[in-house]
């Protein structure tokens, strides 16, 4: 690194942190934008819970006459209207129902026999007040399959009033810490991405394409500092952004999910116990370097390239798409194969959940590190090359 | 000294093909001397003086600059120029004093002869009050003189001025062609470009009329009157540049 590329350098920082518009994304943004996606999402679920609620569900039956208690209790259920059909609709808007129940025709004969039944319950899962009349059924048809078993062994002789209950109660046994670094090694390799792609955003296309729109390029151009010391220059600055957006967004969520989250009642299932340990701090930032460096180098390369400021906005739009798509890939992926460690960021997002779960396997790391850190010299010779081609400086 | 010869730049455009901006010209600019290029806009005057200032990369021909070749030894003719363009703005965001040292800096100067040399040129260029203010918040006057400032700030010995008036108003106008006598006095080379016929006529030791890329006339402005039997350079440049356009 040169006097000049510092100079470059220090420059650019110093006209990101005295633009708003950056600040507010690097500084502000993960403060806010956490907490208030916390507070939308318990919203949500209350608004949703309230609403299954307060739903009427009407349920068709056709067969009710099979076994006389069906409607009765059906009935009984919460939000349950029972509806008689002779047959069984061929749509439920025309027989203004939400799900249909068909019992068979001598369903009690048949069981008393020990013949096999088929009840069948129609709903459409695309359909909120459909799926819902499914679950609140549930309970009813488990009662029925109950009698019904016990009318049948009383056909056989047993002298039962109803069969030995077996009951799966499934409870979440997860201490705070253990859900704390369950969610945190989803949602952090992913927010890093996100964050880094975020905060790199804003500098990058203004420290290259704004010296074009602002009309500067030139009186820069015609110093003595060479095309790679202004560029390189201009990337140490992206990733300065860029870290530091990453580092503000893991303290927004920590802030979120253990400041926040503990200060109002409401949210006390929200909150989580994210202890990251210093040695993890570490690692996760040493992964993170190349991938920013990427990012970084590619942003710039873009902001060369581009003719005007919304230009470079519109491009540097699809490289943050793609990173935020590629570290949301990483939720879906239980057990990558190795070729996925070949994708650079994506590796990234799936190196770093294996430092968080410390299950680092040396060969994922190589083929993670090695190829990022291709992939981030790749790019930031394309950008020196781009910073040095005239006609795409001045294309117009 | 500058020293042009044959110099030529063709732009390439998909639609249009090939684009000749410039064409085989040569002239020199000797220091002391301040060398008029006069031209309509589009004439080549800006692409001249982008090659000059090593910006652009001519399609042939050369020139050197302070002895050095702008094409073989770009970054020596760089650390020896000042350039300043009409068109050409600041950094909204830095005071004066930041802009100044990052200009500073990117010349090569080390931190205590970039202080020197702020303290050096704040009585001349009425700095004082610029320093510590954004550049955003500064009149198109200040902004002006701030520019003039790091044009000269690591005393270059080539001075590129590319149509350093357009967009000011008297007193900016005449301020920068004080600055551009003050800098021809001093032994600088000068080089200026301009469609105004009046300021090429006040400062310009000679003056080389363009268009379309091509010189057409050269030499001092007492000497291009004369020739032409003409009382002023605009009447000469209307005659020069009206007979090429009907001719073509």
């Amino acid at each position: 690194m040169t006097a000049k590329t510092w100079a470059v350098f220090r420059k650019e920082l110093l006209d990101t942190l005295r633009d708003g518009r950056s600040v507010f994304a690097i500084f502000v943004f993960p403060f806010l934008l956490y907490p208030a996606m916390l507070f939308f999402m318990s919203w949500m679920q209350t608004k949703n819970d309230e609403d299954a609620r307060a739903l009427q569900i009407r349920v068709g039956v056709v067969g009710q006459q099979a076994i006389p208690s069906v409607m009765e209790d059906l009935a009984k259920v919460q939000g349950v209207i029972p509806v008689t059909l002779a047959e069984t609709p061929k749509n439920f808007e025309d027989a203004a129902v939400d799900a249909v129940l068909v019992i068979p025709n001598g369903i009690l004969e048949s069981i008393a026999r020990g013949d096999s039944v088929r009840v069948e319950l129609l709903y459409k899962e695309s359909e909120n007040a459909s799926e819902a009349a499914a679950e609140r059924l549930d309970p009813v048809l488990d009662d029925l399959r109950q009698a019904l078993l016990v009318a049948w062994a009383r056909g056989l002789g047993a002298n039962a009033e109803g069969p030995p209950a077996f009951v799966v109660e499934a409870k979440d046994v997860s201490s705070k810490n253990e859900m704390g670094r369950y969610i945190a090694a989803l949602l952090i390799p992913y927010l890093l991405i996100f964050m880094v792609a975020a905060g790199a955003m804003q500098t990058a296309v203004d420290a290259t394409t704004g010296e074009k729109e602002r009309s500067t390029l030139e009186t820069i151009l015609a110093t003595s500092a060479t095309r790679a010391e202004l560029v390189l220059g201009k990337c140490l600055a992206v990733l300065t952004a860029a870290l530091t957006g990453a580092f503000t967004g893991i303290i927004g969520l920590w802030f979120t999910f253990t400041v926040v989250a503990a200060a109002f009642p409401a949210m006390e299932s929200s909150t989580l116990q994210l202890s990251i340990g210093p040695d993890k701090l570490v690692w996760l930032f040493l992964t993170l370097l190349p991938a920013a460096i990427f990012l970084s180098a590619t942003l710039v390369a873009i902001g060369c390239f581009a003719r005007s400021m919304r230009e470079g906005q519109t491009y540097a739009t699809y490289v943050y798409m793609a990173a935020v798509f590629l570290g949301l890939s990483s939720f879906a992926q239980a057990t990558p194969p190795l070729s996925r460690y070949f994708i650079p960021i994506l590796n990234t997002a799936l190196l770093q959940r294996e430092i968080l779960t410390e299950s680092v396997q040396a060969l994922h790391a190589v083929a993670a590190i090695g190829v990022t850190s291709l992939a981030a010299a790749f790019m930031l010779i394309v950008a020196v090359r781009l910073f040095s081609n005239e006609s795409v400086l001045f294309r117009t | 000294m500058i020293e042009v010869l044959g110099l030529r730049k063709t732009f390439h455009d998909r639609k249009k093909g090939e684009i000749p901006a410039v064409r085989d010209i040569s002239f020199t600019c000797r220091p002391g001397e301040v060398f008029g290029l006069l031209g309509r806009n589009g004439a080549g005057k800006t692409t001249t003086l982008r090659m000059l200032a090593t910006i652009l990369t001519p399609t042939s021909g050369t020139a050197k600059v302070a002895g050095h070749d702008i094409r073989t030894h770009p970054a020596e003719v760089r650390r020896r120029i000042g350039y300043l363009s009409g068109d050409t703005k600041l950094y909204d965001r830095l005071t004066g004093r930041e802009l100044l040292r990052y200009f500073g800096a990117l010349a090569g100067m080390a931190t205590p002869a970039i202080q020197a040399r702020i303290e050096e040129l704040q009585e001349p260029f009425g700095l004082g009050e610029l320093l510590d203010k954004r550049v955003g918040r500064m009149s198109t006057g200040m902004k002006q003189r701030l520019s003039i400032a790091r044009v000269v700030f690591h005393d270059p010995t080539i001075l590129i001025f590319d149509e350093p008036t357009s967009g000011l108003d008297v007193m900016g106008a005449r301020a920068v062609l004080s600055l551009i006598v003050n800098l021809k006095q001093k032994g600088r080379t000068v080089i200026f470009s301009t469609h105004i016929m009046t300021e090429a006529e006040r400062i310009c030791d000679e003056i080389a009329i363009i268009e379309r890329g091509a010189i057409l006339a050269q030499g001092p402005v007492a000497s291009l009157r004369r020739d032409a039997g003409k009382e002023t350079l605009e009447d000469v440049f209307v005659e020069v540049v009206g007979s090429v356009n009907h001719d073509g």
